[in-house]
């Protein structure tokens, strides 16, 4: 009985681990391609002349860096590892591999056909972030569905009382992304101030409600794991999950700050997005705090320099989120390129980081076989620099660009101040680019290559 | 300070009075968990997580 329920434990973990390492293949070819189609629009802003084909031009090209980059590259690896943590925490199988397989094949015929459409120019109009037209985006919504059936049904299979923490984010995120898909595609609120509304519902909650708490679980569960040490407070981590619920929701109207919104909804907006500033100041330092004292641990290891630089920036990003939110700064940013550099700061800095530790936490154990030490140096050093070169660059050309629209000079002269800017922020996507590559590589050789990872040694937990 | 920075004072004051004590009290939860954060049962689910999962 005992060998049996071991076999039976061990093809369970064989088809985990096949079902983990398609997720992150798939997310990581559509990292790529997402982020080779940024580099081209990129560098769009320094040489206006590149690639003038209708097919390559600015207005296709963009959502479809954009979309790509949240609905294929961040979905599809944060679903995917959010089934293994779920898993992991909850000690049992997954509710339903099949129906892992089946919302990653409908994650990935979403993203190709958004792909696609957008590329010939179907769309949804200029609502940012959610271009696809409704049809696809259903398809979209529906492997979100599956994804929180089979999370939580398995979630509802463990072995413990408690819900680990990291379910509570994932399980939380999934929901509320339900909400959020729904809402943003009811089609009475597709025209006038409804719209706008709506918008900044969605464009600011999809990063907020869906790729945040996903993050913010996948955290709470690898870096206890890696350091074998409790996170520092779970309180603490339960306060910034019901203050992100009660907070977030409704700072997306922050970004139609001076339109015709009302004007108690712009500044109900404005108070919660500095309502903001506890769960991120508390979710931050209960991770630095549980890092403390380790850093030479952090130094050599494969994920945690990845995680770390992920608490950072969603520290930063969320601060700088905050503080963008005022009117008297919003007068400066407002519509400029400094909104893009934040936009990277928490997307990028602390969401791809903190997936890509996630990814070098986990991936190795599930495996077996390690990534190439020397890769995984230069991809994550390629990426920073890349990453703070191309946020620089932004934030001070947006900033320019704001005071020279507020000076009254013509357009143009705007243009022409920060051209300078654009072409660093070319360079900087660049070197981001090719630290892809070496990802890509480094997965190829987590699911597939000849190097070992060491025996495990077994855990002892450190009580505080 | 241009026109659009301002706005309808009375609504502004009290959507921003009841936000911000809603934001103090977290605060004030969000510090004392940070300066004692207790939790020092070993059956806690923090530590529990270290332990060999499946």
């Amino acid at each position: 009985m005992a060998s049996e329920s071991i076999a039976q434990r061990d093809a369970d973990d064989r088809e985990l681990t096949r079902l983990l390492g398609a997720y992150i293949a798939f997310a990581t070819g559509w990292l790529v391609l997402s982020t080779a189609v940024g580099i081209i629009v990129a560098y769009k802003f320094a040489y206006p002349e590149f690639l003038t084909n209708p097919y390559f031009s600015f207005g296709r090209l963009r959502p479809i860096h954009t979309n790509d980059t949240f609905y294929a590259w961040a979905s599809m690896a944060l679903v995917g590892l959010a089934f293994y943590v779920a898993c992991k925490t909850c000690a049992t199988r997954l509710y339903s591999i099949t129906w892992g397989w089946v919302t990653l094949a409908l994650f990935n015929v979403a993203a190709v056909l958004g792909t696609i459409a957008l590329d010939l120019g179907v769309n949804n109009g200029d609502q940012e972030y959610r271009e696809w037209v409704w049809w696809i985006e259903a398809l979209f919504l529906v492997a979100v569905l599956t994804a929180a059936y089979n999370l939580i049904m398995t979630v509802a299979r463990r072995r413990d009382d408690d819900v680990y923490l990291s379910n509570w984010y994932t399980m939380g995120g999934i929901i509320w992304t339900l909400i959020l898909a729904t809402v943003a595609f009811i089609p009475w609120y597709q025209n006038g101030l409804g719209q706008v509304a709506v918008q900044g519902f969605f464009m600011h909650n999809a990063v907020g409600m869906w790729f945040t708490p996903l993050t913010l679980g996948l955290f709470y569960y690898v870096l206890p794991k890696l350091l074998n040490r409790p996170i520092y407070s779970y309180a603490l981590g339960v306060l910034a999950f019901w203050t992100n619920l009660v907070f977030y929701p409704i700072i997306g109207a922050h970004h139609f700050i001076f339109s015709p919104l009302p004007w108690w909804l712009q500044t109900l907006a404005i108070v919660f997005s500095v309502a903001m500033l506890v769960p991120v100041w508390a979710g931050s330092a209960n991770f630095l705090l549980t890092m403390r004292g380790r850093w030479e641990q952090v130094r050599r290891s494969y994920a945690l320099p990845f995680v770390f630089v992920g608490v950072l920036g969603y520290l930063l990003g969320s601060t700088q989120g905050t503080f963008e939110a005022f009117r008297s700064l919003q007068a400066v940013w407002h519509l400029t390129n400094f909104t893009v550099g934040h936009s990277h700061l928490t997307m990028y800095t602390f969401i791809t980081f903190g997936i890509w530790g996630g990814i070098y936490a986990l991936l190795p154990r599930a495996t077996g076989r390690a990534p190439s030490l020397v890769l995984t140096g230069l991809h994550f050093w390629l990426a920073t620099v890349g990453m703070a070169i191309y946020i620089l660059a932004l934030s001070i050309g947006g900033t320019v660009q704001g005071l020279v629209w507020m000076s009254g000079a013509p357009f143009i002269d705007s243009v022409t101040a920060i051209a300078p800017d654009w072409l660093w922020r070319s360079i900087g996507g660049s070197l981001m680019f090719a630290s892809h590559l070496l990802f890509a590589w480094n997965v190829w050789l987590m699911l597939g290559g000849s190097q070992r990872v060491p025996s495990r040694v077994e855990p002892i937990a450190e009580v505080a | 300070m241009e026109h659009m920075l301002s706005g309808p004072p009375l609504g502004n004051a009290l959507v921003a009075l009841a936000g911000a004590a809603i934001t103090l009290w977290v605060i004030v939860a969000a510090v004392r968990m940070l300066v004692a954060p207790g939790e020092t049962d070993p059956n806690h689910p923090k530590y529990r997580v270290l332990k060999e999962d499946r």
